[in-house]
């Protein structure tokens, strides 16, 4: 019993000099820093496209990266099929049926050429957009997980990030659907990820209550960060990459700095109860959109933590939500099959 | 029996969890599913059941995950207009109304803002006798109070409001939109967002850009197997 012992000790050693480590390095709050800041003024935003085809709840939504592509997003239903839109004529760029309706995520490539899905089936299926005949085909299918698949995200048009109720991250090479590298670590499903903008990193959020940053190419955890009383549903990287947010079933959100290995704010309200299921910042970061279990989404001031507005204010139908690359709009699904897009 | 509007909405809705729970939903409701995995389902929607061994932080338990294996779909498409149609009664439940209120003091403003159903949007719109488009809008109110009866549309003349510094008639007309006592809208100067002639419908456009309105379809019945989705 004297080794278990010394390894609790060890252990909360370990913690002390983290949390020393923490305090030493912060010399000021976020309050502190953004108190001469003038708060933005109430954010009311237009629908300026209604997309309509699906026929069932919107699961999830992801916008094109690539320059040709920040007008095209694509589209995961519970009625099994994954919809590409080009947002500004409306018009469905893809329809492609899958073989499993219970669809948790969707993706789509930073070169355009492909785009991803998985959910119950606990697979992560890739499909070529752009096959010789025009066709849209299945072109891998990533089998290995133990458990549903949360999230996917695509590095290039080879390698793909997943994360999985089986509590792991991989990085798969979609060449050879194999895995390359397993992240394992958090205690809990995972219920998220985001990659870094320069792609070395990528961040997980999962129920263990924890989010966190590993290093792609070394395959290891590099940090680790708590604060949240309950699941993390919701991840994104700060635009600049420098920090984190996270979203979570204690209905608040949280912004990490990464040097500071630390939290810096919390975005709450006592007014809200339910959990946060979706986030995205707008381009600078000055903004953040939060997408709520009661189908609600709220609009934060990232800086002085305080609610700017609601987007879909009467709706409440929202079931995800996600900011286009270019910054210029939003696009929210919803629970009646349609996607709009705000800005 | 509590009547919907006092039933708790189901906690996860949104997100991977939400999907589960709609998983769930739909083995409940399916007569395929025997009792005995039914019992299970009920008890992993219920976060707090200690019946369930090992459960620790995980989402989904190792029978459900072979229930999944063994699925089909066929009871799936009826089932999800179902589910839209509840989550449709579900948030047009609530009292109704039938015409535009009159509010005469800050005091009524403050109260229809505060009393109000927590599902019931209330419309305000703020206007002055003899202001261009006051008029106008208001019979504009008139004519939506009668179409959308679930949303409580009032009026309030500036001088009312104890707040006449506040809404010179430059802003006006002004319309302020609230649920559950937040601010979900404000326009002043509502006539700088519409054409010079204006009607009921340009108002119900209006509203719905800016999600404020409920849309009224949703997506037909796919009675066809494979119908649907077209591309263009």
């Amino acid at each position: 019993m004297g080794e278990m012992e010394e390894l609790r000790k060890e252990a909360d050693n370990l913690k002390d000099q983290i949390t020393e480590a923490r305090k030493v390095v912060q010399d000021t709050t976020l309050q502190e820093a953004v108190a001469g800041t003038t708060l933005v003024g109430r954010v009311q935003l237009k629908t300026r496209k209604t997309l309509r085809g699906h026929l069932a709840k919107i699961y999830a939504m992801h916008w094109g990266t690539d320059t040709n592509c920040s007008k095209l997003c694509v589209s995961a239903s519970q009625d099994g099929k994954l919809i590409v839109w080009d947002t500004l004529t409306t018009n469905k760029v893809s329809a492609i049926p899958l073989k499993s309706s219970w669809v948790m995520t969707c993706a789509y490539a930073p070169s355009g050429n492909m785009v991803a899905c998985g959910g119950l089936d606990n697979m992560c299926s890739i499909y070529n957009l752009k096959g010789k005949d025009g066709n849209v085909k299945v072109m891998r299918e990533l089998a290995a997980h133990t458990g549903y698949l949360s999230c996917c995200r695509f590095l290039s048009d080879s390698e793909i990030i997943t994360s999985s109720g089986d509590c792991t991250c991989v990085l798969w090479d979609i060449e050879t659907g194999t895995e390359k590298t397993i992240f394992a670590g958090h205690l809990g499903d995972c219920m998220s990820l985001a990659v870094s903008p320069d792609f070395k990193m990528f961040i997980s959020g999962a129920c263990d209550f924890t989010a966190k940053l590993w290093d792609i190419r070394e395959a290891s955890c590099r940090q680790t960060f708590s604060g949240h009383e309950s699941d993390i549903n919701a991840i994104g990287f700060f635009p600049n990459g420098n920090a984190v947010i996270t979203g979570s079933d204690d209905a608040t959100c949280k912004l990490y700095d990464l040097r500071a290995d630390q939290e810096l704010i919390t975005y709450q309200d006592s007014g809200i109860m339910c959990g946060v299921t979706s986030l995205a910042p707008s381009l600078s970061g000055r903004l953040l959109l939060a997408g709520y279990d009661d189908f609600n989404v709220n609009i934060w001031d990232m800086l002085k933590a305080e609610r700017v507005g609601v987007l879909a204010g009467h709706d409440n139908r929202v079931s995800c939500i996600g900011v286009s690359s270019d910054g210029m709009a939003c696009c929210t699904g919803s629970w009646d099959s349609f996607l709009k897009i705000w800005n | 029996m509590s009547s919907p509007d006092e039933d708790e909405v189901p906690a996860i809705q949104t997100g991977p969890k939400g999907l589960i729970n709609d998983w769930r939903k739909f083995k409940c409701e399916d007569q395929d599913t025997p009792p005995s995995k039914k019992e299970l389902l009920r008890q992993m929607s219920n976060p707090q059941s200690d019946d369930i061994p090992d459960r620790l932080n995980r989402k989904m338990s190792v029978q459900e995950y072979e229930m999944i294996a063994e699925e089909d779909e066929k009871c799936l498409r009826k089932n999800q207009q179902q589910c839209m149609k509840e989550m449709h009664k579900r948030l047009s439940f609530g009292p109704k109304f039938d015409s535009v209120v009159e509010l005469d003091s800050a005091e009524a403003f403050l109260e229809v803002i505060e009393k109000a159903h927590r599902l019931t949007l209330v419309i305000i719109l703020i206007y002055e006798d003899g202001v261009k488009g006051c008029e106008a809008l208001n019979s504009c109110l008139d004519c939506l109070a009668t179409e959308y009866t679930s949303i409580k549309f009032c009026h309030i003349q500036t001088a009312a409001t104890g707040a006449g510094e506040r809404f010179s008639d430059n802003v006006l007309p002004t319309i302020l939109v609230y649920k559950a006592g937040k601010l979900l809208g404000n326009f002043l100067s509502m006539t700088q967002h519409l054409s010079e002639e204006f009607f009921a419908t340009d108002i119900e456009a209006f509203l719905r850009e800016y999600g404020l309105l409920l849309e009224k379809e949703f997506a037909a019945c796919p009675d066809e197997e494979d119908g649907g989705v077209e591309v263009e």
